[in-house]
């Protein structure tokens, strides 16, 4: 039964695809980041005041690099992504950067996938690319925290 | 001696072992397709069992388990994630997890919680009524 079902969807599928155009299955909001992405880049991994997330896996099919640079004051001044992967992901780093910047470190934080998510209207299957922007801003605050803890305890020993 | 380092070999060539550090990419195959097609079964199965939307839908195919449970409501999807040996859910309730499989059945490590543990819970809110997904295969935590 489940069977004679699919068959008939299929077919009903194949039809559809010879006489309607496919529709656009990408928001227009992923496609607006996935054409025009912003702040793609490096920022120098070495400076103090930049902090660089890396996460997912490159077997997946997604990699995803994200930098901030952060200020004296704690605020982030600047953000730069390069990510491998799908339009979703792409769209997601994109979206993060411009989220996390002019954000102090503690209100960057609190930006949840659910949100990026929300903004890209992801389908369901691509919440996971909203997770992975999470992560990868996450990774970021804790290189840049680790990093100026080690600074200020090296300091302490001289 | 030899006894016991060919019981070792024994408990961990088994698919349902307390802790699977490194599940080879066979056992994989065989604990995450009968680990979905089990779930679909589930899915599939239940209008026959209880009242459902009216877009109450399943569908499955290449690793991918797709639920819809109502247009309010959302869909949940669950895949393969074969390359890191995962398998993903992303819920309209709860967002995405990723599981990895120990003690018997599959878990986030971020939470502890079993991925069956999780939809029972969700889809029993959904349905507004008791469900248990943990019947299902590898479902439950070998907890021994």
């Amino acid at each position: 039964m489940a069977l004679f079902r699919s068959s008939a969807q299929l077919l009903r599928t194949a039809a559809e695809v010879r006489f309607v155009p496919p529709p656009a299955l990408y928001h227009k909001n992923v496609i607006d980041h996935y054409e025009n992405p912003r702040n793609v880049g490096s920022l120098d991994k070495k400076d103090k005041s930049v902090g660089t997330g890396l996460v997912g896996a490159p077997a997946c099919g997604d990699v995803m690099k994200l930098q901030i640079k952060v200020d004296d004051s704690g605020k982030i001044v600047d953000a730069k992504f390069k990510t491998f992967g799908c339009g979703s992901a792409i769209a997601s780093s994109s979206l993060a950067t411009e989220w996390v910047k002019g954000k102090s470190v503690d209100e960057a934080i609190k930006i949840k996938n659910t949100d990026i998510a929300k903004e890209l209207c992801l389908p369901p299957v691509k919440l996971h690319c909203s997770m992975l922007a999470e992560d990868a801003i996450k990774a970021a605050l804790k290189d840049f925290k680790i990093k100026n803890q080690s600074m200020q305890t090296a300091a302490a020993v001289d | 001696m030899k006894w016991k380092s060919m019981k070792t070999f024994k408990e961990f060539s088994t698919s349902k072992q307390l802790y699977h550090p490194e599940l080879s990419s066979n056992d994989y195959e065989v604990v995450a397709d009968e680990t979905l097609d089990s779930l679909t079964e589930f899915f599939e199965d239940l209008p026959e069992r209880l009242r459902c939307d009216e877009e109450y839908d399943t569908s499955y195919g290449s690793g991918v388990l797709t639920v819809k449970i109502s247009n309010k409501w959302g869909t949940y999807v669950i895949n393969k994630q074969t390359p890191n040996k995962q398998v993903w859910l992303s819920s309209p309730k709860s967002g995405p997890k990723r599981y990895d499989f120990m003690e018997g059945t599959w878990i986030y490590k971020h939470d502890g919680k079993t991925l069956h543990q999780v939809l029972t819970e969700e889809i029993s809110e959904a349905m507004g009524t008791e469900i248990d997904c943990t019947k299902c295969a590898y479902g439950k935590q070998d907890t021994s």
